[in-house]
């Protein structure tokens, strides 16, 4: 009882922290961790989650065929807010062995947010999203299978 | 289930005994509705201040039938953006002080269009109407040979000035952008009309039958393998039939004698070096999220031999066809698809395009399909937008 209390306090303080060394603290942008559906979709692997949302001219929507969108990204761990670094997003037509006419710029926001812009699924069929995620030695990969019409 | 069944709705017709309806799942009906609505809604561009400007408009319109721009005083934009011909010239390649390597394409539904030029060399509407007026093999015209057409004719000036809040001076370094930003608020008005397809797609969505029934039916057999089979959506969709990007056909890109013509790869390059790009001082947007599609390009290998996938709206007007004019009919075009030469698309190409090996018949349908996407009555030539008060 007291040490799962205990652990709790320890992670509260570190997710603070890190948002503290982020410079980013405003209510609007708090972690939301674990995320849930409101986050969109949400992808796992190990203790890892990242849950992404598509956000076209300023509102959350689905993913458009040729237009130009962008990403709201949260990642977590067991601890809370991740510290790991989103390192890379790119999409490819695995079928049509091609990827984007766009390179994204990826923003950290801080409290394991980021923001991904430049996104563009230029043609119907079955894209796959691909994340790269670095945490000190370690990278990970998440994919996410999306078909665009 | 959402079904239409177009046929039974014909048996109910007098004289349609031959004629056999599709009968579109709910899965194909939603596919067809991607393909509309028709107009689209018209909004001004954030990147021209002079976007929408009743004065821009007219001037604009009268510059483009001006000849007095150009180098010898006979070019003007409509020498080859003809508009009884869908605004385009119907030669493989456009002819201005010299003959050109690309085709010259038609001007309607701009608003909408990412990219400009068949290698998208230009991301905006006005610069890509002020490079014909520099580009010594079209009009080779200069400021001070603009400027001078401009104060010679006092509905130019006075519009000039209305639009801009100044007189039209060779020393303004500005004076060229903003003629080329009238002319793009002229260009920008034109908007080719509803289509049979659309009609048809319209009946679909409100589930009339007998509206539907109305598109022939060699053109719904040509839908559904453009949608189906054929692939074509993939790149030529939504309401324009194009997804604005670019893409490799296996069209040869060699140019007599012996050049070749790099597309997109080199309209990268153009685009990247020019100070009329959205990312440069003469966006009038603030924001600059115009510019996304700039800033973000990615340039690729691929590139190379890459084309602009085109609208395919009102290609009755618009033949010859490609970026380079090579294919004279549509029945050619539908050719290519069906026996395209796999070894002409590049080796990291696209992997979506096969020979489709279509028949007699399937190749008539699809043509019939392609044919639905243009109006099926004559364009009138647009009328002279009205004068703005002070200048009358
Ligand atoms: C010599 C014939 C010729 C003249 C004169 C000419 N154009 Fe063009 N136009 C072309 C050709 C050819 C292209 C395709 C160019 C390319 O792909 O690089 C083109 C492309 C365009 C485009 C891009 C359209 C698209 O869908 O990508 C616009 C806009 C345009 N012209 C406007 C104008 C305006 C405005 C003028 C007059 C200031 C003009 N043109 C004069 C032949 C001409
Ligand atoms: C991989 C993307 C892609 C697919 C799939 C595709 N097209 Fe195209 N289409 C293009 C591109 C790119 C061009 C211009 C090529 C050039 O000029 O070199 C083009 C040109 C055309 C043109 C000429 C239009 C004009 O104004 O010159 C027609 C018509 C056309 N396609 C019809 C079709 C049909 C029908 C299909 C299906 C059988 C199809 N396309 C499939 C990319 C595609």
């Amino acid at each position: 009882m007291i040490n799962s209390r205990r652990w709790r306090y320890g992670e509260d303080l570190r997710g603070a922290l890190v948002a503290l060394a982020l410079g980013v603290i405003t209510s609007s942008a708090q972690a939301a961790c674990p995320p849930d559906a409101t986050d969109g979709a949400v992808l796992k692997a190990g203790e890892l989650v990242l849950a992404y949302r598509p956000v076209l001219a300023g509102k959350p929507g689905r993913i458009p065929m040729a237009k130009h969108f962008a990403l709201e990204v949260q990642m977590c761990d067991k601890a809370g807010v991740s510290i790991a670094r989103l390192q890379k997003v790119d999409a490819t037509m695995p079928e049509h062995r091609h990827g984007m006419n766009y390179r994204p710029l990826i923003t950290p926001l801080g409290g394991g947010r980021f923001r991904v812009e430049g996104m563009m699924l230029h043609m119907a069929g079955h894209w796959q999203l691909v994340f790269e995620i670095q945490s000190g030695k370690e990278a990970t990969r998440l994919t996410d299978d999306v078909q665009i019409d | 289930m959402r079904r239409l069944l177009i046929a039974a709705a014909l048996a109910a017709l007098p004289t349609s005994a031959a004629f056999a309806g599709e009968d579109f799942s709910a899965a194909e009906v939603d596919r067809i509705a991607v393909h509309g609505p028709w107009p689209l809604p018209w909004t001004a561009d954030p990147g021209n201040r002079v976007s929408g400007n009743a004065a821009a408009i007219r001037l604009g319109h009268d510059l483009f039938f001006d000849p007095r721009l150009s180098a010898n005083r006979r070019v003007a934009c409509a020498s080859c953006h003809d508009p009884a011909r869908g605004f385009q010239d119907g030669r493989r390649t456009g002819r201005g002080l010299v003959t050109g390597t690309r085709n010259t394409p038609g001007l309607f539904n701009l608003r909408h269009q990412r990219w400009f030029g068949w290698d998208g060399g230009h991301d905006n509407l006005w610069s890509a109407s002020l490079r014909p007026i520099l580009d010594p093999r079209e009009m080779g015209g200069k400021a001070s040979r603009v400027a001078r057409a401009l104060r010679s004719k006092s509905t130019l000036d006075c519009h000039y000035a209305a639009a801009f809040g100044k007189r039209p001076d060779a020393g303004d370094p500005e004076l060229l952008v903003n003629v080329a930003k009238a002319i793009a608020a002229w260009q920008e008005t034109l908007v080719s009309p509803a289509t049979p397809f659309d009609q048809f797609r319209a009946a679909l969505a409100r589930q009339d039958a007998q509206t539907a029934a109305a598109y022939p039916a060699a053109a719904q057999r040509g839908l559904r393998l453009f949608l189906g089979r054929g692939q074509c959506a993939t790149c030529h969709a939504g309401p324009l039939f194009s997804n604005g990007e670019f893409g490799d056909i296996g069209m040869p890109f060699f140019i007599k004698p012996n050049g070749v013509d790099p597309g997109r790869q080199g309209g990268i390059k153009r685009l990247l070096a020019n100070p009329h790009n959205l990312l440069g001082a003469y966006n009038d947007d603030p924001t600059r999220d115009n510019a996304t599609g700039t800033k973000f390009l990615r340039p690729e290998h691929r590139n190379f031999g890459e084309f602009k996938v085109p609208s395919l709206r009102n290609l009755t007007l618009t033949a010859p066809y490609m970026h380079n004019g090579s294919l004279a009919t549509l029945r050619e075009v539908v050719k290519h698809y069906s026996e395209l030469d796999e070894d002409r698309l590049h080796a990291d190409g696209e992997r979506i395009l096969k020979p489709l090996h279509l028949s007699e018949a399937e190749s008539a349908d699809l043509v019939a399909f392609l044919e639905s996407l243009s109006p099926d009555t004559p364009l009138p030539v647009p009328a002279a937008p009205p004068a703005v008060a002070s200048c009358r």
